[in-house]
């Protein structure tokens, strides 16, 4: 399960219904209202907007529009319009809800606003049942907080940020609204919010993209972040926990900025996913301008993915350019462990050894940081 | 009131019970390669029977698995209410291998039906954060349940629940799984999990237990629930933790350290160093009230770990070397032969052994013909069919004369006629008495058990005879083991009535009351609507097995789904059809042809012609 970000105006239409005015502006810079002070927004999951200047406050229709338009052109494409709410600073609360292992922890700052990141101390901190009725708040009216706790459980949300939040007796004013659901929950949410209300996090690389278009096609795990595309070392890592393990060495050998990318797969990948994991990370180090380039395919002992199935999923994307591997000098260093061990290591040597790419071979027998550490001293040669 | 099992927040030792032999699994779904496993390890580990006792899952009836190099079949139930009548409170753990979207509502029900239970493990990575934490507040404090996620829970020589260290027997004997020693493994990563059992292996030490606590955010057993196990058992000396980055877990740990809470020696290796090296901090937006007193960066983990006296070395070598020094003897690899395990062949065929051909037998002693079993045949037949021996004289005695009473019905019939049409077309005794088995069906002879299908789905849905007529009427089924074409109301079928003494042996008798009262309504429209023989057989069989051999509903219906209630009409009637081609071979008159008289001819419909 994860935690996954959702459109402030998803956020907003689930949170008051049909009683908030704001638009979706995706495409189209006609804003749709006439009123003169209204709110624009950039809505897209980005942190620290104001700073960046992409919230513009009680602005008249016409402005908004010529704000979007301005956006678009600096490449943004999702915007949220609405009214404005006209208040005083010292109106401004900061309400936060998370999902713990007891029920959901109330954060609440009767003052501060946009500001409560300087003032811990004005915080207080509440635990909520969500299965009992009675909840309080000081400051917060309860049928509000009973409501909200109500779109939060139903909706499966992890976590919810309004700041600021304005009250004036029994009504409220969300200013601004920041939610995670829980991605495990899209199977049991009904009319709520759906795959496309959820904020992609940015692709940087054309290799993430097609990694993430590939993740969503199967069951098993294919992660894939570029550090330095200049670097020398490339990480074919399996496993959640055993492929930080390797990239530590790689940090802790000084060799961090090396490091080309981090990733894994894991869950028992077919041969074909792992083929087509593995061409993208070998493209990445044919486009290295790195002089000395090394590959790292390891591992922990895998539980259930199966080595030797894997294993050729790689062999099939080393194929495909070894002859361009090999003209470069790349070597290749290995280190796995777990089902159908033997028949995927010797496979992998015999491979290696005959494209002239070995490097080392190692199985579950060697310490999971063999094949990085000959990797490290390959390149520093 | 129930009285609470509170068996986690009460300090029972799932450890002890399990390792006392507690260790009775349910599978839930299904993942070959994992039961496999825990079958290997069961094996490897001595025990005499394997410790999973069924599969909740598909439409089949049982799987294929090998015990050793002896192939099991495990038994499959289709929901966890059938499985619970069928083991009854034998079961000790559940594993669950459902996908995350049915997780939930199949754990709470396997609570609901094994109570007594110790834990579970759950295997799905894709659990919603709301269904966790409702499992840990509905059972969290009652049972043992690792995961959401991870790899499950291994406890040597006792228990090997889920994938953990491995699903090949390579890596049982590798990993050292079957033999307890006294070091504790837990690890959020459950690739780590096995990385560390073998690391704990290769030093020459072995486990107490190992847990992949799984990387979700609300595992139903927490790491503090873990190190209190860990404290609490006898057998463990030293622990072995793999953390990661994210989440303030670790300082938990400190906490129990820090209040004498756990006192063993503590190995950690706290991954996510590489986190440095990215440009931003992939992190949630927490509140900053607690990130400014907790840093959830792997290096501050370890650091604060360090200051309450852990040994947690920067990498991973060093981490290796620190574990060394952990107690616990040094042990040589066990002696252990995988070879017969590995290139297993399932058979593609199975049955189970029909009759006892190795039986020592005395027919004839001291010139005088031994004194013989009385209906021997019926008796040896019934074993054969029943796969036990049944109870009681008057099954016996039923049988006996079903089978008499049905060996014949005429030579006019179309069985025989199919018998001897093919005996004079020049053809053996097994092909005729094949092409007059092949007419047996719903029309002639098979009769019988479509009857028992309908008296024992009348006497479940508790109908009256009146509305199970008018039901299949408005249906426009017919029903079988009703109706004659000779007898009728005042002139009773003679088979029926002398069969129909029988019922004044039982008890009870449902089945053939239900037939009765069917039969009631039939008649009241025409007078030979009547029971017939076929479903007379049916019901009084139904009532005789159910009353004189105990059967249960379930088992009656599986009779009647392998069309058992058929093979009373084809055994003895294999004998008539073979009297029938006897005849004809004896007579041999030649080729059978219809005469043109006694064929009948449609005419032709007349085709139009086309018009020039």
């Amino acid at each position: 399960m994860s935690r996954v970000k959702i459109t402030e105006y998803r956020a907003k239409k689930l949170i008051l219904g049909d009683a908030y005015a704001g638009r979706s502006l995706s495409g189209i810079s006609d804003v749709g209202f006439t009123k003169p002070n209204m709110v624009v927004k950039v809505d897209q999951g980005i942190k620290k907007r104001f700073k960046q200047g992409l919230v513009a406050v009680n602005v008249s229709s016409k402005e908004a529009g010529q704000k979007v338009r301005e956006w678009e052109k600096r490449g943004f494409s999702h915007f949220l319009v609405e009214p404005y709410v006209s208040h005083e600073e010292s109106e401004e609360q900061y309400l936060f809800l998370e999902r713990v292992r007891t029920g959901i922890r109330v954060l609440h700052a009767s003052s501060g606003g946009i500001d409560i990141e300087a003032h811990p101390e004005l915080v207080k901190t509440y635990l909520i049942n969500p299965a009992l009725s009675y909840m309080v708040v000081p400051g917060i009216p309860e049928k509000f907080l009973k409501h909200l706790v109500e779109v939060f459980e139903k909706n499966f949300f992890s976590f919810l940020e309004i700041n600021p939040l304005v009250v004036r007796g029994d009504e409220v004013y969300i200013l601004d609204a920041a939610v995670l659901v829980d991605s495990a929950g899209i199977f049991f949410v009904k009319n709520g919010w759906n795959e496309e209300d959820v904020v992609e996090g940015k692709v940087r690389h054309i290799a993430e993209e097609k990694v993430q278009a590939l993740q969503k096609t199967t069951p098993a795990s294919l992660k894939l972040t570029i550090l330095h595309p200049d670097g020398g070392l490339f990480f074919l890592l399996s496993g959640g926990g055993g492929s930080i393990v390797i990239a530590d060495e790689a940090e802790l050998n000084g060799v961090g900025r090396s490091i080309g990318n981090y990733g894994e797969y894991s869950g028992g990948p077919t041969r074909e996913e792992t083929h087509l994991y593995a061409r993208e990370v070998i493209q990445l180090l044919l486009n290295s301008p790195a002089k000395k380039k090394a590959l790292v395919i390891a591992g922990g002992i895998a539980n259930f993915t199966d080595v030797k199935s894997t294993f050729k999923g790689i062999v099939d994307a080393l194929s495909e350019c070894a002859s361009t591997l090999r003209g470069k000098g790349v070597k290749v260093f290995v280190r796995r462990g777990g089902p159908n061990e033997i028949e995927g290591l010797l496979f992998m040597e015999e491979y290696l050894k005959k494209e002239k790419l070995f490097g080392s071979v190692y199985g579950s027998g060697a310490v999971i940081t063999s094949a990085v550490d000959d990797a490290i001293a390959f390149i520093k040669k | 009131m129930k009285k609470r099992i509170d068996k986690i927040s009460n300090g029972v030792n799932i450890l002890e019970l399990t390792r006392s032999g507690r260790a009775r699994v349910l599978v839930i779904g299904n993942h070959s390669g994992i039961i496999q496993s825990m079958l290997d390890f069961d094996f490897l580990s001595g025990k005499e029977i394997p410790s999973v006792l069924g599969i909740v899952a598909g439409n089949r009836k049982a799987e294929k698995y090998f015990f050793g190099t002896k192939e099991i079949l495990l038994p499959c139930y289709k929901n966890i209410q059938i499985a619970s009548e069928a083991l009854g409170s034998k079961v000790d753990w559940m594993l669950n291998l459902q996908s995350g979207r049915r997780t939930f509502e199949s754990t709470v029900s396997f609570f609901d039906f094994f109570p007594k239970s110790l834990g579970a493990h759950i295997f799905a990575e894709n659990v919603p954060e709301s269904h966790a934490t409702e499992l840990i507040s509905r059972f969290g404090k009652k049972y043992f349940i690792v995961g959401p996620s991870g790899v499950g829970l291994l406890i040597p020589g006792a228990l090997k629940l889920g994938a953990i260290g491995g699903v090949d027997a390579v890596q049982i004997k590798s990993g050292a799984l079957t033999n307890a020693g006294n070091i504790a493994v837990g690890s959020t990563s459950g690739g780590m999990t096995n990385e560390l059992i073998h690391a704990v292996a290769r030093a020459g030490k072995r486990l107490s237990f190992a847990i992949a606590i799984g990387g979700d955010r609300f595992p139903v057993v927490s790491l503090t629930q873990i190190f209190a196990l860990a404290e609490a058992d006898s057998q463990t000396e030293g622990f072995v933790y793999f953390g990661e980055l994210g989440g303030v877990d670790e300082y938990e740990i400190i906490e129990l350290i820090k209040a004498k809470k756990f006192t063993k020696p503590l190995v950690a290796y706290i991954a996510g160093i590489i986190d440095e090296a990215f440009d931003e901090h992939v992190q949630f937006g927490h509140a900053k009230a607690l990130v400014q007193t907790m840093d959830e960066s792997a290096r501050a983990k370890r650091e604060a770990l360090r200051e309450a006296g852990v040994i947690a070395p920067d990498t991973f070598p060093q981490f290796l070397d620190a574990l060394q020094k952990l107690p616990g003897g040094a042990y040589t690899a066990e002696e252990m032969d995988i070879e017969p395990l590995q290139g297993r062949q399932k058979s593609i065929l199975s049955t189970r052994k029909v009759s006892d051909i190795d039986e020592g037998r005395i027919f004839v002693k001291g010139k005088k013909l031994s004194k013989g079993k009385e209906n021997a045949f019926v008796d040896a037949t019934l074993v054969a069919l029943l796969g036990k021996p049944v109870q009681s004289p008057i099954t016996r005695a039923f049988t006996e004369a079903v089978f008499e009473m049905l060996i014949d019905h005429g030579g006019n019939v179309s069985g025989a006629v199919n018998t001897m049409i093919t005996a004079r077309a020049g053809k053996d005794l097994v092909s005729s008495l094949a092409s007059g088995l092949l007419t047996v069906g719903p029309r002639f002879g098979g009769a019988i058990n479509e009857a028992a299908r309908l008296w024992i789905s009348g006497v479940v849905s508790q109908k009256t005879g009146l509305e199970f007529v008018a039901e299949k009427a408005k249906a426009g089924e017919l029903i079988l083991g009703i109706g004659h074409k000779k007898y009728r109301v005042g002139l009773p079928d003679p088979r029926v009535k002398a069969l129909a003494e029988f019922a004044t042996l039982l008890k009870v008798h449902p089945h053939y009351d239900f037939a009765r009262s069917v039969e009631k309504a039939t008649t009241s429209k025409n007078g030979k609507l009547i029971l017939n023989i076929d479903g007379a057989i049916a019901a009084l069989l139904l009532d005789i097995l159910s009353e004189c051999e105990g059967m249960s509903q379930r088992e009656l219906q599986e009779l009647a789904d392998a069309e058992f209630f058929n093979a009373f009409f084809v055994i003895p009637r294999s004998v008539g059809f073979i009297a029938h081609f006897m005849e004809q071979k004896k007579n041999d008159e030649g080729l059978f042809r219809l005469p043109d008289e006694l064929l009948f001819v449609r005419a032709e419909t007349p085709k139009k012609t086309k018009k020039k």
